[in-house]
């Protein structure tokens, strides 16, 4: 496997070295949207053959330093989103992507691609703590150039802060500050691999809310349910509370803690219905649940409000018909679920684990991700009626944001008989216990005649 | 228990309650709760029905009063007739004295004791009434549940007993009471001691004798009862008489002798405080201090019994009136158990079972007087004779006519009310229907608006009708637990302790099983000196966090501060030097904490803990700032500011309050240092007569109630401990 990758990765490499020279990136727009806790990279490409030879891929990148923030990338032409692949350029530690085009690019053609990227944690706190009374400062560390291995011709980058208090931010003339916007560029002919640090440094009080873990639990019943529950540790790791936190405060004024977060909202299917809020310790009175016409909206309260560092935890469960997600023909089935849901706007789940328990006695499973996980052992589940047990697949994945909610597909073998079953043991169980009462009321297992033990007792007393 | 096993559970040494001391977990409980809960939880589990523990413990109490209803049912079957069981099943199902116990999520012994000890009783009138071995040893082994079930089992192991002491000095002595009660007592005292919190005190405290000195009581007469039939009559009375008195006297010299030596304890404290009201004031603050050690007022009885009450006593005359070998125990149990409730609010609790058998005699005897007649109304009238009961049908129709009529003119004016109209009859009967009626809307109403709302979630009205709810506690817990390091150690009274240790998961100080009064009255003395004392004392207990409750905002009354000079006299047991209550009063006696108040109290760590930064708060635009709705006062003490504490986190409507220590390294120095007073203490302390290393009966006290108002009584998770020792073993 692993040899064969390397080959894979070799012709990579071969392909990229010559498409360097065949490849021009004529104009390239750039919107940096960090006016959330994320970095939303949006980049209009418009690439030019300038080879001879037809072309069926082309390369993008992000510099080393941002490598291991990037959580989600694609790229789209149009409307069409094309296969994006991660690649290795030899002598480039920055992180690369490889796009196949749809349809190939003839030398001397230009394309018009959007390559959209999310960075997560590339916002860090600057000062890392604050007290209650202090906004919440962050620095971004970007690149101003689109990171290609082909020469930019054209490219203009707008940062889209979301705030017009701005404490300093990277001079790299030509730049200008409207609003809450910064206008860099245009730069003209810029080299492959440039880096230049995009360095702003901003106030940004929106919720910087970490999902550090998301258990996804999908229990599908063929009796026309399927229950989901979430159990979520959510952090915030924005700045964290220096110093005393003060109730009075709090209360009095409207700027004193104005990073934390006091409620979010969490998107659910517009079918879900039964839906409950608890912890540990029981149910969560401070939440409030609205019907909409295509989704169900929960305005979620934790018990308390979320300072810089302060964690908390909760489950989140509720059921929807079994006939939105759940396909048959003949025995077999397929399901159709998200294989993460919204939490709230703009998150980032640190580690996601997904787990399926499908009904006892389901068989040949087979299981279609949209996007690369980390499939875990499978496992038993044992509930009510089991007698085997159910099996349960489970998957993990890191580093997500809001773009991965996409949907997985499971397809499995359940003969419809096996459903049955679990009436039938009920039925069995309660006949048995009945004829055994039946058997026990009729049989006299008295050792002795209770008359006899009586008249004993009556002896005993006339003494 | 579930995850660790039952022997890990009997070897648990808690080091997250009592810091610095832990405790022993194993050696300190009665078990019964805990394994009832993990065998269901075993056996559910093993049928792969994956109930958790936690729902396991919520349904535990109603699981329970449910098979209590049944036991009452053949108590008192066996007692009088199956129609006064029904009575009396469904009294106990809906009386509120017992409801209270038993409401969903009142993970409590009292809950699944309460049923011990009925089918104790049902058992040991079954083994009375027939004489059997089995039965008796049915008795002992539900003895032995109870045992490990609840302290509360003094209460059988001294009632049986008296039982058979006055069967005997009533004369009613048989082979069937000699049987039950030697196979009970040698059964009993052998089981009860394979509980290892009860240990060897079967055979060591005063509280057991009894039992003893009736077996040996009992052997004697058996003995003389055997020699009777060989030797006179005259030598006989003369063996008798001193045989009886020699028994007596040799038991209780020995029994005295004993405890003069010191092999028996004598009877600890709490025992006293049963047999004088006062005693417990004087002696033992923190016994005093829970409300549900004052004495019962008229009120309660009425609330928790409500038209029982008034008909027991019928049914207990109606025992007396035709006795017989058990009902000599009911009534016997009717007396002991009214006597206890009036002493204590909580022995109410023993005192509603026997409440229910009687009024449901009382209930059925008068029902079947009165509706006896419904079917013979038409018969009433000379016509026919045939009608009336049964037993005089036979008897009248051997006579003839005349004579029948005759003698049930005769007979019936005295004693049978048959006589009376069938209006009367029919108005009487409604009348007792009606009574009924306002009995189950009373128990309703009582267990709707009382005893169901979790006393953790504080629910107030609006005026509009709407509800709100304060969960401020739980938001404190919660807060603690997911934002303090783990091994954390969190200062505060001593009622909060099984609610921080269950819902935090933090490490307490002290907590509501009070074996250790010292280490309680340290912790008042933290509370109740001033800054920088207390500082000193937190710094040697190593405390990191310090909770305290305030409802100074919202108006609840069951806070810290109106709990206060409790903590301040139990503080002054222990160090008299350093804290006085009398410093806490003005020199009107009175205790305000307005600008009137003393020095001592406006400058003492609670009262700043409370009214940190409170006297800039300002409820609305009318009062003033610092407005204590509590006790409706502007606070004395306004603008402090605190040095070595700071707020960690106050929650929404102030209720509760968490200040982070902080600290400095003296700590290292300070702990080894401590711990050796600390054990001094203790050591000194058990030496001391009398004083109670914490009463046997009844060792896990309930929250203090003392303040806090009937309708937010803490019910709901009284006993997390217990909760989280079946949860996390």
């Amino acid at each position: 496997m692993s040899h064969t990758r390397l080959l894979f990765l070799s012709f990579v490499i071969v392909v990229a070295g010559s498409a360097q020279a065949d490849l021009v990136n004529k104009n390239v727009e750039t919107v940096v949207d960090i006016s959330s806790q994320l970095a939303k990279i949006s980049n209009k490409v418009t690439v030019e053959n300038v080879g001879k030879t037809t072309l069926k891929s082309l390369i993008f990148g992000v510099p080393a330093h941002l490598k291991e923030r990037t959580s989600f990338v694609t790229a789209k032409v149009g409307e069409h989103l094309l296969r994006v692949t991660e690649t290795k350029l030899s002598g480039q530690d920055g992180g690369f992507w490889k796009v196949d085009l749809r349809s190939d690019l003839a030398a001397g053609r230009t394309l018009q691609l959007n390559i959209d990227l999310v960075l997560s944690r590339a916002l860090v706190p600057h000062p890392g703590q604050i007290t209650q009374k202090e906004k919440q400062l962050v620095l971004f560390e970007g690149n101003v150039y689109f990171y290609s291995p082909y020469l930019t011709e054209k490219q203009s980058l707008t940062v889209n802060l979301g705030t017009n208090s701005v404490e300093s931010y990277a001079r790299i003339q030509p730049v200008s500050q409207s609003d809450n916007k910064l206008n860099y560029g245009p730069y003209e002919k810029v080299p492959p691999f440039q880096e230049e640090r995009l360095n702003i440094h901003y106030e940004n009080n929106s919720p910087f809310l970490t999902i550090t873990r998301l258990e996804r639990l999908i229990e599908v019943s063929h009796w026309g349910n399927i229950a989901v529950e979430e159990t979520v540790d959510i952090e915030h790791q924005g700045a964290t509370l220096k110093g005393s936190f003060s109730r009075y405060e709090y209360q009095r004024e409207s700027q004193s803690g104005i990073s934390s977060v006091k409620s979010f909202r969490t998107a659910l299917p517009a079918s879900a219905v039964d839906v409950y809020y608890r912890d540990d310790i029981g149910n969560i009175s401070t939440s409030h649940m609205r019907v909409l016409s295509d989704s169900v909206e929960l305005e979620l309260r934790p018990r308390f409000p979320l300072f810089g560092g302060w964690k908390t935890h909760y489950t989140l469960g509720y059921n929807v018909p079994s006939y939105e997600y759940l396909f048959n023909q003949g025995d077999v089935f397929v399901l159709k679920m998200r294989l993460m849901d919204h939490v709230f706007d703009d998150m980032y789940i640190e580690h996601l684990i997904t787990k399926i328990i499908l009904p006892e006695g389901c068989h040949s499973i087979e299981l279609t991700a949209p996007y690369a996980v980390e499939r875990l052992k499978d496992t038993l589940h044992h509930t009510y009626l089991d007698t085997k047990g159910r099996p349960v697949i489970s998957v993990s994945k890191r580093q997500l944001v809001e773009n991965h909610i996409d949907d997985f597909e499971l397809r499995y073998n359940f003969a419809k008989v096996l459903m049955i079953q679990e009436p039938l043991l009920v039925i069995t169980a309660f006949f048995a216990l009945f004829v055994l009462v039946i058997i026990y009321v009729r049989l006299d297992f008295s050792i002795s005649e209770e008359e006899e033990h009586s008249r004993v007792d009556r002896e005993h007393k006339d003494k | 228990m579930v995850q660790h096993g039952f022997y890990n559970f009997l070897n648990w040494f808690d080091e997250r309650a009592w810091y610095p001391l832990g405790r022993i977990v194993g050696g300190t409980v009665y078990p019964g709760l805990m394994l009832t809960s993990g065998a269901i939880h075993h056996v559910l589990h093993s049928l792969n029905i994956p109930v958790h523990i936690r729902d396991i413990c919520v349904f535990l109490a109603p699981v329970f009063s449910g098979l209590t209803a049944i036991s009452t049912y053949f108590l008192t079957k066996e007692l009088w007739s199956p129609g006064a069981g029904l009575f009396a099943a469904s009294f106990i199902a809906i009386v509120p004295g017992y409801i209270s116990r038993s409401v969903a999520g009142s993970y409590d012994n009292e809950g699944i004791a309460i049923f011990a000890l009925q089918m104790t009783y049902f058992l040991w009138v079954k083994a009375v009434k027939t004489g059997s071995v089995f039965w008796a040893s049915m008795t002992a082994l539900s003895y032995f549940y109870m045992v490990s079930a609840w302290g509360g089992y003094v209460f059988i192991i001294n009632l049986i007993p008296l039982h058979v002491f006055a069967l005997l000095l009533m004369g009613r002595y048989s082979a069937r009471v000699y049987t039950a009660y030697s196979t009970f007592f040698i059964l009993g005292l052998l089981f009860s001691m394979q509980i290892p919190f009860v240990g060897f005190q079967p055979v060591r405290t005063s509280e057991h004798m009894a039992s003893a000195g009736v077996f040996v009581l009992l052997n004697a007469i058996g003995a003389i009862k055997y020699i009777q039939a060989l030797i006179s009559k005259s030598d006989l009375k003369a063996l008798f008489l001193t045989v009886a008195a020699g028994a007596a006297g040799a038991v209780f010299l020995g029994v005295v002798g004993l405890t003069y030596l010191g092999v028996i304890a004598p009877w600890s404290g709490r025992f006293y405080s049963l047999w004088d009201t006062g005693y417990a004031k004087i002696h033992i603050p923190i016994i005093a201090s829970v409300s549900e050690h004052q004495p019962t007022t008229w009120f309660s009885f009425f609330f928790d019994l409500h038209i029982l009450v008034g008909t027991f006593p019928v049914g207990l005359w109606y025992c007396i009136k035709s006795i017989n070998d058990e009902r000599v125990f009911v009534v016997l149990y009717a007396l002991s158990a009214v006597y206890f409730a009036g002493v204590m609010v909580r022995l109410m609790l023993t005192l509603t079972p026997v409440v229910c058998i009687l009024a449901g005699i009382a209930f059925s005897r008068l029902f079947e007087l009165y509706l006896k007649d419904e079917d013979p109304k038409t018969p009433i009238d000379e016509a026919d004779s045939e009608g009336d009961d049964a037993a005089e049908a036979i008897a009248g129709r051997k006579l003839y006519d005349k004579a029948g009529k005759m003698r049930r003119m005769r007979h019936e004016q005295p004693s049978e009310p048959t006589s009376l109209g069938a209006n009367i009859r029919m108005v009487s009967i409604v009348a007792t229907v009606m009574m009924l009626m306002m009995f189950a809307v009373h128990c309703t109403w009582v267990t709707s608006n009382a005893y169901s709302s979790p006393s953790i979630v504080l629910a107030s009205y609006g005026n509009d009708g709407s509800r709100q709810i304060l969960d401020d506690f739980r938001e404190a817990y919660y807060w603690l637990s997911q934002n303090t390091a783990d091994d954390a150690r969190v200062m505060s009274w001593w009622d909060y302790g099984y609610q921080i240790a269950g819902m935090a998961n933090r490490t307490t100080l002290v907590d509501n099983n009070t074996w250790n009064n010292s280490h309680i009255a340290l912790v008042g003395k933290a509370m109740s000196s001033n800054e920088s004392a207390a500082y000193e004392v937190m710094k040697a207990l190593d405390v990191d966090y310090v909770l305290v409750i305030f409802g100074g905002v919202i108006g609840y009354s069951g806070d810290d501060i109106n709990k206060f000079l409790w903590m301040v006299r139990i503080a002054e047991g222990e160090h008299p030097k350093d804290i006085r209550e009398s410093d806490f009063f003005t020199e009107r006696g009175e205790f305000r904490v307005d600008e009137e108040g003393t020095p001592t109290l406006l400058n003492c760590l609670m009262y700043k803990l409370s009214y940190y930064r409170f006297g800039e708060l300002k409820l609305d635009y009318r009062s003033p700032a610092g407005l204590d709705r509590t006790r409706q006062a502007v606070i004395g003490n306004k603008n402090f500011e605190l040095t070595y504490l700071e707020e960690a986190y106050t929650t929404e409507h102030w209720l509760v309050r968490i200040y982070k220590c902080v600290k400095s390294n003296l700590n290292v120095v300070w702990r080894p240092v401590y711990f050796i007073i600390a054990l001094f203490c203790r050591v000194k302390k058990e030496n001391e007569f009398n004083r109670p290393r914490i009463p046997v009966a009844n060792r896990v006290i309930k929250g203090n109630r003392l303040f806090v108002s009937k309708k937010v009584r803490i019910l709901s998770y009284t006993n997390e401990q217990e909760f989280l020792n079946a949860f996390y073993l």
